[in-house]
């Protein structure tokens, strides 16, 4: 436990040379980024291998298809449509949780808070820890669709450039459900309670809300459930028209004799806003997201403050 | 005198209507060992975090020196004054999956330290704190004391003038204890400036050069060891006999009080003497005169009792100066 005197003075002297202000912010930001995508990495190959896992599934199935001669859909855009439907959306809200569920929860439920807030500010740990862990969310989003436009180009030769345009549109709507976890976990307590808040939300709360105002009658479109923007991954390649399916249901189950007739309702069943107003919905509820959690983060305390 | 690198002027802390801190003044001297004591909730951790800026006062202010004047710590200053300072707040946690490497590594960047030279110097540090061997294990596998060990170190990763330790030696076995205890006079000794909090008044009283004692938010008294003493004028001796005792214990105390309450210069209501069976040693509680302190032990060696040992402790004169500033306070609470 020896210190030498001597080995610190020139130290000093360099330190005093080193960035202050905005300078600072940014190495802080750049170093903190470095320092999460290193801690991360193991979370990242786990939630690869999952991506990779449910593409092979796909693939998988699809070959099982064609080898009991049902035919590839003649449309290639039909046939990458097929890796992106409801379990896409379901990875995407995995990884998010995975990715962003500890982001703020951890370092108060852990108290590690304590270490590194006199070391930097929150809103500039904030800002890199955001940018490195979407980052490897975005990762995985961008291997998925590499693998799927890789086996489109394999059984078609071609790979329809909309793919791409859909690309962009999961990675903002990958964005946007990273937000809303992110902002759970400035309000929970613990690293777990967010993810599992944050994906029965996303998950059930949504959905049901979705049913109940489908058959209260509500004929608005749903824009204020985060994952009706889901809709717009698919529908971006063959933008349907009109954006929603009418669903006839009978109103009443009665006996019904020959001669009575059955009442039936009419109900909107939304699939995808337009792409204005994905565009437009996805950026006011990120920026919500990541404002209320700028605040909520930097009010909070750990125990004992 | 030397130049003073901390000052807290008037620092107030209000938790709704509870004041946690209540204006603290107090200067922080370079190169010394300023001991912080007080007990658990008195308010030192509040008044940390307010240095750390991690807590904003209600009233008062932090003063820095950097460039040869003190500064008021703000937040557009902060990185500028605290580069100078490290933080030790509560006991770490650390994220299980890294190693001390990787941790000290981050945390040399954020503050600032010259890139080329932290792998050096996460090395020198991992090495005074007799964790080098460690560098590159999980930290989730460690004890506590090594987890603490590694949470100091990361307070002087970036090779701060000024140390702010809170309770370092909290949750450590004796041993690690006495490394830590080591390692700060180390610091001192390398011209490091200390502001050391703990409850634990022995671990205080030997390194301290001077002590500020809080108590329910107030600054109470805040001196050199010495001064206290000399202000509190009540200390404790402890001796330990030679001869094993002979007959009942309760005998032999009050043959001791009749001979030694005289000469202990306070009343015969306020005095008492005590018998440690475990320790074997006696305890007099006496005004704190070395004069008191010389006459008692030659009039013990007058009337035949062989001394093995005799001693005031410094602990011992802390605790009881401690217990009777806690005490006028809580009256002056109560008027």
């Amino acid at each position: 436990m020896a210190l030498e005197n001597e080995q610190i003075k020139p130290e000093i002297m360099l330190r005093e040379k080193q960035k202050v202000g905005l300078g600072r912010k940014f190495t802080q930001i750049g170093d903190t980024i470095t320092f999460e995508l290193k801690r991360n990495i193991k979370s990242f190959i786990l939630m690869l291998l999952v991506f990779i896992g449910v593409f092979t599934i796909f693939l998988v199935v699809s070959e099982l298809q064609y080898m009991q001669d049902v035919p590839l859909p003649e449309d290639p855009i039909e046939y990458i449509q097929s890796y992106l439907g409801t379990m896409f959306g379901f990875l995407v809200i995995l990884s998010a949780a995975g990715f962003a569920g500890s982001i703020i929860a951890e370092d108060f439920h852990r108290q590690t808070g304590n270490l590194l807030f006199p070391k930097i500010s929150k809103p500039r740990l904030l800002v890199g820890r955001v940018i490195s862990r979407y980052s490897l969310n975005a990762i995985c989003v961008i291997i998925y669709y590499i693998l799927v436009s890789t086996m489109t180009f394999i059984k078609y030769e071609e790979i329809p450039i909309v793919i791409w345009g859909s690309l962009g549109w999961a990675l903002l709507y990958s964005f946007m459900i990273f937000s809303f976890v992110t902002l759970m976990s400035s309000i929970m307590k613990s690293t777990s309670i967010s993810i599992i808040v944050s994906i029965l939300f996303l998950l059930v709360v949504f959905n049901m809300i979705t049913l109940i105002l489908r058959f209260a009658g509500v004929e608005s479109e749903p824009l204020y459930i985060l994952t009706y923007y889901e809709g717009i991954i698919t529908a971006s390649m063959n933008m349907p028209n009109p954006r929603y399916t009418e669903i006839r249901m009978p109103t009443s189950f009665g006996s019904g004799g020959a001669n009575q007739e059955q009442e039936f309702a009419t109900f909107i069943n939304w699939i995808t806003p337009s792409e204005a107003t994905a565009l437009i919905g996805m950026l006011v509820f990120t920026s919500i997201f990541l404002i209320l959690t700028y605040f909520l983060y930097i009010r909070r305390q750990s125990k004992n403050e | 005198m030397k130049n003073v690198l901390i000052q807290l002027k008037n620092l107030t802390k209000k938790f709704g209507d509870f004041f946690a801190v209540k204006g603290i003044d107090l200067v922080i001297r370079q190169g010394e060992i300023v001991g912080f004591l007080g007990p658990n909730g008195a308010g030192k951790t509040t008044t940390m975090k307010m240095m750390a800026n991690l807590l904003k006062p209600n009233d008062g202010e932090v003063l820095i020196r950097a460039n040869g004047e003190l500064q008021k710590l703000t937040n557009k200053n902060k990185d500028y004054l605290l580069d100078n300072i490290g933080f030790l707040i509560e006991i770490p946690y650390f994220y299980g999956k890294v190693t001390p490497k990787e941790i000290l590594k981050y945390f040399a960047k954020l503050k600032g330290y010259p890139r080329k030279n932290i792998n050096e110097r996460v090395d020198t540090v991992l090495e005074m704190i007799g964790m080098l061997e460690w560098k590159d294990k999980k930290i989730g596998t460690f004890s506590k004391g090594m987890k603490q060990k590694i949470g100091i170190v990361s307070a002087i990763i970036h090779d701060p003038e000024i140390i702010i330790l809170d309770e370092p030696q909290t949750g450590l076995d004796p041993t690690a204890r006495k490394e830590v205890r080591d390692f700060i006079i180390n610091l001192k000794k390398s011209g490091k400036t200390v502001f050391l909090s703990s409850h634990l008044l022995y671990e205080i009283s030997e390194v301290a050069d001077r002590i500020a004692i809080i108590h329910n938010g107030k600054l109470i008294a805040f001196d050199t060891l010495d001064n206290l003493e000399g202000k509190a004028m009540k200390s404790v001796i402890h001796f330990e006999l030679f001869n094993s005792l002979d007959g009942d214990i309760e005998e032999t105390i009050n043959k001791l009080k009749t001979i030694i309450v005289p000469l202990t210069g306070i009343s015969e209501e306020e005095s008492w003497i005590n018998y440690n069976n475990d320790s074997k040693v006696f305890q007099v509680f006496f005004n704190g005169n070395p004069k008191n302190q010389t006459e008692i032990l030659r009039t013990l060696l007058e009337n035949g009792y062989e001394i093995l040992e005799y001693s005031v402790p410094k602990a011992g004169l802390l605790e009881s100066l401690f217990i009777e500033l806690t005490k006028k306070n809580e009256k002056r609470g109560d008027l």
